[in-house]
């Protein structure tokens, strides 16, 4: 199905992060430091003392920047300025891909949270195993859905079996693209006898 | 669903980023390599000659103010400026209205739909059911084209294919009673609300 360019712009929009709150923790900084230097040139200018360092003082600090003791005390916060600026570099170069699968429906674009489709399949299987709710684990990816079960006291349910109810009930949602099932082995509880 | 302009948002991060670590590599290396040293001594000796020669060569007059200050300053007035703009442009892109035709397109004249009358049946018909906790309806412009948007939280463990299959029925009865199909874009979220609500009681 051929889709409107308004409806594959809303699709891309809304499963990529914006990075709104990214942004404005960056420009806030920016705008802090920015009124700071300033306020120092204003103040040099109506030749008042520096609310912490006059501009001229803050030129001579850096040219002899290399002979300032401790060296510690200079590098520590450096390296928390590099970081800080590979964080943001980080931020805006990756896709910040939001953890959401389309269901396919025409004429309308549906999203949802990954943890919505994992709960419906957990309370799915409890229901129709008998297993209980919150034995039953499920989490859901891009490409991947994993299955736990804790075993308890009732009779133990196949794995086949689980798998099949996952992937039947995981096939009426309609997602795009392919989603794998797997079923993680039971993890035995502590002190129970094998 | 806003009209906060993404690649401003990355590019203004990936500047001030890039700005941030050059300044954090570059004291870092003048610390640890000698000849990064030698070269930051000499270079920025040179450079604040220069700049105090030009801040004397800029004087206004016979006062104590030169142009090169009061020019840097106005630099720095200027992108505080545009950064706030930057701000301030986060988010927007909301409609008012749903349907607005044109006064030749129906007999009755000019019909404008507000979007708080389609909010209003849409999120009365979906705060009657029981697994859904919270709704939202909106309009936004996307590509000048008006775009519904409806956000639901549910219940945990409610099925999405349900909810989906609820909102169908009603964007259907929506379009029979405005008389016009809007491109519509359901939501559906998972959050502290729908943690912490009681899960319903199910027979089994």
């Amino acid at each position: 199905m051929s889709m409107s360019s308004a409806f594959r712009r809303v699709i891309r929009r809304e499963t990529h992060s914006p990075r709104t709150a990214a942004m404005a923790v960056a420009v806030v900084l920016a705008i802090v430091v920015l009124a700071y230097i300033g306020t120092e040139i204003v103040l040099s200018l109506l030749s008042q003392p520096g609310l912490f360092v006059s501009p001229t003082a803050a030129g001579t600090w850096l040219t002899g920047l290399p002979d300032q003791q401790p060296a510690w005390a200079i590098i520590a916060p450096a390296a928390l300025l590099a970081l800080v600026g590979i964080g943001f570099i980080l931020l805006a170069l990756t896709p910040g891909r939001l953890p959401k699968h389309r269901i396919v429906r025409a004429g309308r674009v549906i999203l949802v949270d990954n943890a919505v489709i994992a709960s419906a399949l957990a309370q799915h299987l409890s229901d129709h195993t008998g297993i209980a709710r919150d034995r039953v684990t499920v989490g859901v990816s891009r490409r991947v859905v994993d299955v736990t079960v804790t075993p308890d006291a009732g009779v133990p349910v196949p794995d086949a079996r689980i798998r099949d109810l996952i992937v039947t009930e995981l096939d009426t949602y309609q997602l795009d693209g392919p989603v794998k099932t797997r079923v993680r082995p039971p993890q035995q509880r502590k002190g129970a006898s094998s | 669903m806003n009209d906060t302009n993404r690649f401003l948002n990355r590019a203004l991060l990936l500047l001030i980023g890039l700005m941030l670590l050059g300044m954090g590599a570059g004291i870092i290396t003048v610390f640890v390599s000698p000849a990064a040293a030698r070269w930051w001594s000499t270079a920025s000796a040179s450079a604040q000659s220069w700049v105090d020669d030009a801040i004397r060569r800029t004087m206004i007059g016979d006062s104590t103010l030169s142009w090169g200050s009061v020019g840097s300053l106005a630099a720095i007035v200027l992108l505080i400026v545009l950064l706030i703009i930057a701000l301030a442009r986060l988010g927007g892109g909301r409609a008012r209205s749903l349907v607005r035709t044109g006064g030749q397109d129906s007999p009755a004249g000019r019909i404008i739909i507000d979007t708080r009358f389609v909010s209003d049946a849409l999120r009365q018909s979906l705060d009657h059911r029981p697994e859904i906790l919270f709704s939202r309806v909106s309009v936004a412009h996307v590509r000048r084209e008006p775009m519904l948007h409806l956000s639901v939280t549910p219940r945990q463990n409610t099925s999405p294919r349900q909810i989906a299959d609820d909102v169908d029925h009603l964007l259907d009865n929506l379009a029979t009673l405005t008389g016009a199909e809007t491109p519509s874009y359901l939501s559906i979220h998972t959050g502290l609300r729908s943690k912490l609500a009681r899960d319903q009681r199910r027979i089994a």
